[in-house]
C-alpha cells in the first residue's frame, strides 16, 4: 500500500496505522497514549497529522488533479489522530506544516496545564516522555497563570506502586493495560472530566503483574514504589539482562547505582515477554542488597568459622580433598547456574574423577521433550490444555495465553521496532476463552480465563493424563467414574476437551512443575501429547532447568544425583543450595569430611560448612540460560558490590589453582569455549533476544529420575511468583504478596483452630516452614497449600498438622 | 494473587432473585456487564447508596472488577457511595435557575437545614446537594426532592416545602404555567403525582 509521509515514499502492508507510518519514514509525531502491544485509542490528541487521501470516482478510476495530471488530494478537514487512522491506498501524511506544529503545540500547553513542576524531584525526571515532548514540542513557556488543580501525590494502590494524582494525564495506558494484558480490572478512572483519578476498590490491586504500569507510564504518575527516590534516571548503570526469576526467561533492565540494584524494569523481547514482567522478577531482587551478603570467604579453624581470602579458602578445600578419593565428592547447583557455571561444575567433578554431580531441584521426569512449542506457539495456539498455576509459576506464559485467547497474532515488526499502534488490538476484545482448559488440584488465577476449568485431586496427575488418553485412543470410550473424578470432568466435558485438542491446527499443551514431579505423570502426559498432536511446553522449575539438562549438568547414576549425595558422599560441593534445612539431612551434613557451600547468605547449610564461599547473585553473572521454550538468552552482570563473591567458574578458577590446574571453565571465557563446541553457538555475541537453534543440540540421553516427592501427603508444595527462599528479605513483595501463604480452606482452618494472618510455623517433611495463613475456599478440604523452596520442590508433602506452632495472631481490621 | 471477598452482609439480591433475573434478561449473555446500571440503581433505590460491598457483590454478578464497578458509578454523579438522606434535596444552579434566584435558594435551604453542599444532617432525614441542570429551565428554579421536581421555588414555597419535609412528608406537587402569583399555600395541585416515592 503506497504510502506518502510528507516527501518520503513508502510501501506498507494493509493495516497499518498512520503513526507507524510516520516513524517508519524516519519522522516523527508525538505521543503519549498509544502503546506498544495495547490498543491505540487517540486518547491524548498529541499524535495529529493533517491526512489526506485520493477519491475514486464511480467507475473506479481515480479523480485527477488537473493542475498536476495526479490523483488529487482531498485533505481530511481536521487533523487527524495518527494512531487512530489506518493507511489507505495513496494516502499523504503532513507532520510538518505550521497548522500540526501549532496544533502539537496547543496540545502540550493543555496537556501542561494541571501537570505539577516538579521535575526535579520526580523519579521520571530525564526519562519522561512528557518532559521530552514538552521539550520538542512544547512552547517552553506557560500562558497559564492560575492555581494548578492540586491533588493526592502520594496515594499508595499498593505495596508496590505509588500514584501521584496530581502528575497523571488520563492518558489511561495504565488502565487499559489491566484489561487487555493480565485482564484483571483492578484500575480505572474515577469520577468525570476535570476531577478524574486513577483509582481502585480493589485495594492493594490484586494482581501479579502491577509492576508493569510503572514502565508504561509516560510521566511520574505511577511509581515503583521500592524504587522512589533511590536515584535519577541519568545515574543509573542500566544493565540489559534475562530475568533468573523463573524458567521463561523475560528480557528485564537492571537498574544500578553505586553498588546497589534499584530497579528493575521490563526490557523487549518480543518472542518471550514482549514488554511485560511479573511482580516477583521486577520486586524480587531486594534481598541482593541485604547488609548480610556474604563478601569474603570463610574457613573453618577450631571448630569456628573465620575470614579468609581465597588462596586460603582453596588451599584448605585443596588440602582436605587430597585425602579423599575423588569419586567421594559430591557437586550439586541449583538450577538457576549458568551454562558457563554449569561446564565449570562438570569440569570440577571431571577432574575429581567423580559421576556424583547433579543440578537441584530436578524434577522426575525430564523437561526435554519430543515436541516443545515455542512461547509464541502458545500464543498463537488454537486450543490450550494448562496444568497447573502458570501465573504463579511462570508469569510470562500466563501472559501469552491471554494473547492467544485475543486470537490476535504477535505483530510483524516494521524498521522501527514493534508498531506503536496495532489497529488490530481493541479495548475490551472478546476472547476466546472456548479454547482455554485449565486443571489443578486448587483454585489457579488462570481458572477464571478459561472455558474449562477443571480440579483433580491432589498428585493425580499421572491418572489425569491416562484418563484423557483413553479418549484421545478411542474417542467414544466412555469414563469410568474413577476416571471422571481423577479428571474433574464428565466423559462429555473431557470428550469435547480431547477432541478440540485433536481438533486444532495448533495444540499446545503447558505442564506445570506439578506435572513433572513425578516420572509417570510425565509419561501419561507426553503420551496424551502425542495422540492428540499437540506441542507440549514443560515448565522448569528454575531459570536454567532447562540448559543445565541440556548441558548434561547430571550424575553418572541415578543413586549419585541430589539426594544420594547428600547421603553417599564423604565431601560436598554445594552452589546456592541449603539442604540443611531437613533437620535430618543438617545430622547427615554434620558428618561429612569436607562441606563446601557457595552461597550469598550465611544459610543453615553454611553454619555447618568446612568453607564458605561468597557466591555471586543471578543478577551479577555473566553468562548464558536457556529457558522452558530452549531458547539461549545473555545474562549479564550487573555492577553490584558483593566484595570478593564471584560465581561457579570463579570458584573453578581459585580451587583449579589450588590444584595446580587449569580447568575448562574457569573464566566465562573460557567455559564459553567448551560450550561452542557443544552447541556450535558463539555466546559471547549471542543477540539480547536469544537464540532458539532449529536442531537443538539433544542432552545426554541419559532418563535419570530426579527425586520424587511422596505420592501422598497433606500439604501441597506448590510454585510462587514470590520466590519463598528470599521472601522475608524482599520487603516490599513480601507485603504485597502477604508473606509465605499457607492457603487453608475454611473447614480446615476451623478444625486446626487457624486464623486468617495468623503466622504460623509448621513442619513441612523434616523442614520448618513460616508461613501467613491465608484462609481461602481455593483450595479444597483436606489440603493446604505453601510455596515452593528449591530444596523442597513442588508436589505432595506430609506436614505434621500437630506440630503448627501460631507466633503471632495478625488483627484484621474489617474495611 | 485473586482470591474472592467473604461478605458480612447478606448480599442484596439473595431475596430478590426473581427481580435480578428479570434484569439480566434484558441483555444477552455475552453483554452482562450492561445490567450494571439497573443493578446499581435498584440498590441505591432501596439503601439510599452503594456501599463497597454491594459494588462487590454486582461486580460479581455482572463478572467484573469492583473497579469497575466504582468507575462506572463514579462517572454518573446520581449514584451515591455514601448514604444520603431520607430526602435528598437537589438544588439546580445552572443558568436559568441561577438567574431565577437558585443560589439565595440554596443559601435559605442550607440555613434552614444547617447544612452545606454534599453533606447530610445527623439525624439523616435531609441532604443538601447543588446539582447542574435537571431540565427543567421553563419553570425555573427547580428543587428536587429525591425522584420529585417542585418548580418555581420562591421563598414561601421553599419554606412551605421545608416545613412539610420536616414533619416527614413529600408535599403534594404544584406545577403552573406561566404568571403565577397565587404562592404555594393557595397553588392547587395538578395531579397527584404518580412517581413519588416515599423515603
Amino acid at each position: 500500500m503506497k504510502v506518502r509521509v510528507n516527501d518520503v515514499e513508502l510501501d506498507l502492508a494493509p493495516g497499518t496505522s498512520a503513526i507507524d507510518a510516520v516513524f517508519a519514514a524516519g519522522g516523527d509525531v508525538p505521543y503519549f497514549c498509544s502503546q506498544e502491544y495495547m490498543s491505540p485509542i487517540g486518547a491524548c490528541r498529541m499524535c495529529l497529522a493533517q491526512v489526506g487521501a485520493p477519491r475514486k470516482e464511480r467507475d473506479g478510476s481515480w479523480v485527477m488533479d488537473e493542475a498536476t495530471g495526479q490523483p488529487k488530494i482531498f485533505w481530511f478537514p481536521n487533523l487527524m489522530a495518527t494512531c487512530t487512522t489506518q493507511v489507505m491506498e495513496g494516502m499523504v501524511i503532513d507532520t510538518l506544516s505550521e497548522r500540526v506544529k501549532t496544533a502539537q503545540n496547543g496540545m502540550v500547553e493543555f496537556t501542561l496545564i494541571n501537570h505539577p513542576l516538579d521535575c526535579p524531584v520526580c523519579d521520571k525526571g530525564g526519562a519522561c516522555e512528557l518532559q521530552d515532548r514538552s521539550y520538542e514540542f512544547g512552547d517552553g513557556l506557560s500562558r497559564f497563570q492560575f492555581d494548578k488543580r492540586h491533588n493526592e501525590k502520594h496515594h499508595p494502590l499498593s505495596d508496590l506502586i505509588t500514584l501521584d494524582r496530581e502528575r497523571c494525564i488520563q492518558c489511561k495506558r495504565c488502565v487499559r493495560y489491566f484489561e487487555e494484558v493480565p485482564g484483571d480490572e483492578v484500575l480505572d478512572f474515577i469520577e468525570r472530566t476535570a476531577h478524574t483519578y486513577i483509582g481502585t476498590a480493589d485495594h492493594g490491586l490484586p494482581s501479579n503483574f502491577t509492576g508493569n504500569i510503572a514502565d508504561i507510564c509516560p510521566v511520574g504518575a505511577l511509581l515503583d514504589a521500592s524504587s522512589r527516590f533511590r536515584g535519577r534516571n541519568w545515574e543509573y548503570d542500566h544493565t540489559r539482562t534475562t530475568s533468573m526469576d523463573d524458567a521463561t526467561g523475560a528480557a528485564i533492565i537492571v537498574d544500578a547505582r553505586t553498588g546497589r540494584i534499584e530497579r528493575i524494569k521490563a526490557a523487549l523481547n518480543p518472542d518471550v515477554n514482549k514488554t511485560w514482567i511479573d511482580d516477583g522478577a521486577r520486586f524480587g531482587h531486594e534481598y541482593v542488597d541485604s547488609s548480610d551478603r556474604l563478601t569474603t570467604p570463610l574457613v573453618r579453624r577450631q571448630g569456628k568459622l573465620e575470614p579468609a581470602t581465597w588462596d586460603e579458602a582453596t588451599a584448605f578445600i585443596a588440602e582436605r580433598l587430597k585425602g579423599l578419593s575423588g569419586k567421594d565428592v559430591g557437586i550439586a547447583v541449583r538450577a538457576d547456574a549458568t551454562l558457563e557455571e554449569g561446564v565449570a561444575a562438570m569440569a570440577l567433578a571431571e577432574e575429581l574423577g567423580t559421576g556424583q554431580l547433579d543440578h537441584a531441584p530436578r524434577p522426575a521426569a525430564t523437561l526435554i521433550g519430543n515436541q516443545t512449542a515455542t512461547i509464541t506457539d502458545l500464543a498463537t495456539a488454537d486450543a490450550i490444555l494448562v496444568v497447573g498455576d502458570l501465573t504463579e509459576e511462570a508469569g510470562i506464559l500466563d501472559l501469552r495465553v491471554k494473547d492467544a485467547l485475543k486470537g490476535v497474532t504477535p505483530p510483524t515488526l516494521m524498521p522501527h521496532g514493534v508498531p506503536i499502534a496495532d489497529l488490530r488490538l481493541k479495548e475490551r476484545m472478546p476472547r476466546r476463552r472456548e479454547i482455554l482448559a485449565v486443571a489443578a488440584p486448587y483454585r489457579v488465577d488462570l481458572m477464571r480465563h478459561a472455558g474449562t476449568a477443571v480440579h483433580y485431586p491432589a498428585g493425580g496427575e499421572a491418572a489425569f493424563f491416562r484418563a484423557l488418553g483413553k479418549l484421545a485412543a478411542d474417542a467414544n470410550a466412555v469414563l469410568v467414574e474413577a476416571d471422571e473424578a481423577a479428571t474433574g470432568m464428565s466423559t462429555a466435558q473431557a470428550r469435547a476437551l480431547v477432541a478440540r485438542l485433536g481438533a486444532a491446527k495448533q495444540a499446545v499443551v503447558v505442564l506445570g512443575g506439578l506435572a513433572l514431579t513425578r516420572r509417570e505423570s510425565a509419561e501419561a502426559a507426553r503420551a496424551f501429547i502425542k495422540a492428540v498432536g499437540a506441542k507440549e511446553l514443560a515448565v522448569g522449575p528454575m531459570a536454567n532447568s532447562y540448559g543445565l539438562e541440556l548441558l548434561g549438568v547430571l550424575p553418572s547414576h541415578e543413586r549419585y544425583g541430589y539426594a544420594g549425595m547428600l547421603e553417599g558422599s564423604k565431601a560436598l560441593i554445594l552452589s546456592h543450595l541449603d539442604p540443611a534445612q531437613d533437620g535430618e539431612v543438617a545430622e547427615r551434613l554434620r558428618g561429612k569430611d569436607l562441606l563446601v557451600v557457595h552461597d550469598i547468605f550465611m544459610t543453615e547449610t553454611a553454619h555447618l560448612a568446612d568453607v564458605v564461599l561468597p557466591a555471586a547473585s543471578v543478577y551479577e553473572r555473566d553468562g548464558t540460560v536457556v529457558n522452558l521454550e530452549g531458547r539461549f538468552l545473555p545474562v549479564r552482570a550487573a555492577p553490584v558490590d558483593a566484595g570478593s563473591s564471584t560465581d561457579l567458574t570463579g570458584v573453578a578458577r581459585a580451587l583449579g589453582e589450588a590444584m595446580g590446574k587449569r580447568l575448562e571453565g574457569r573464566s566465562v571465557r573460557s567455559a564459553r569455549r567448551v560450550l561452542k563446541k557443544r552447541f556450535d553457538i558463539d555466546f559471547a555475541e549471542l543477540p539480547d533476544t536469544g537464540l532458539l537453534p532449529r536442531t537443538k543440540g539433544r542432552g545426554p540421553a541419559k532418563a535419570l529420575a530426579g527425586e520424587a516427592p511422596a505420592a501422598t501427603g497433606n500439604v501441597l508444595v506448590v510454585p510462587s511468583m514470590a520466590r519463598a527462599e528470599y521472601l522475608s528479605r524482599n520487603r516490599h513483595l513480601a507485603a504485597a504478596v502477604g508473606g509465605n501463604r499457607l492457603r487453608v480452606n475454611p473447614e480446615d482452618a476451623a478444625k486446626h483452630n487457624l486464623t486468617a494472618g495468623a503466622e504460623v510455623r509448621l513442619k513441612v517433611g523434616g523442614t520448618w516452614r513460616q508461613a501467613v495463613v491465608h484462609v481461602t475456599d481455593g483450595v479444597p478440604r483436606g489440603l493446604m497449600t505453601i510455596p515452593s523452596l528449591p530444596e523442597q520442590p513442588v508436589g505432595l508433602a506430609q506436614a505434621d498438622l500437630a506440630s503448627i506452632v501460631v507466633e503471632q495472631v495478625r488483627l484484621e481490621v474489617a474495611s | 494473587m485473586n482470591e474472592t471477598h467473604t461478605h458480612t452482609q447478606t448480599p442484596f439480591f439473595a431475596d430478590k432473585q426473581e427481580k435480578l433475573a428479570e434484569i439480566l434478561s434484558r441483555y444477552p449473555a455475552e453483554g452482562r456487564r450492561s445490567a450494571l446500571m439497573p443493578l446499581l440503581w435498584e440498590v441505591q433505590r432501596e439503601e439510599r447508596y452503594v456501599s463497597e460491598e454491594r459494588m462487590r457483590e454486582l461486580a460479581e454478578i455482572v463478572g467484573t472488577t469492583a473497579t469497575e464497578v466504582k468507575g462506572v458509578m463514579s462517572f454518573y454523579s446520581t449514584y451515591h457511595d455514601q448514604p444520603v438522606g431520607t430526602f435528598h434535596i437537589q438544588v439546580c444552579s445552572t443558568l436559568s435557575c441561577a438567574l431565577a434566584g437558585s443560589d439565595e435558594l440554596f443559601d435559605f435551604l442550607s440555613n434552614e437545614l444547617g447544612i452545606v453542599n454534599g453533606e447530610t444532617t445527623a439525624d439523616g432525614r435531609f441532604s443538601l446537594q447543588k446539582v447542574e441542570c435537571v431540565g427543567s429551565c421553563g419553570t425555573a428554579p427547580v428543587v428536587q426532592v429525591n425522584d420529585t421536581y417542585f418548580e418555581r421555588v420562591g421563598r414561601g414555597r421553599c419554606q412551605h416545602l421545608v416545613d412539610a419535609l420536616k414533619q416527614g412528608e413529600l408535599p403534594p406537587v404544584w406545577r403552573e404555567r406561566g404568571g403565577d402569583t397565587v404562592g404555594a399555600a393557595k397553588a392547587e395541585p395538578l395531579q397527584k403525582p404518580t412517581d413519588v416515592r416515599e423515603g
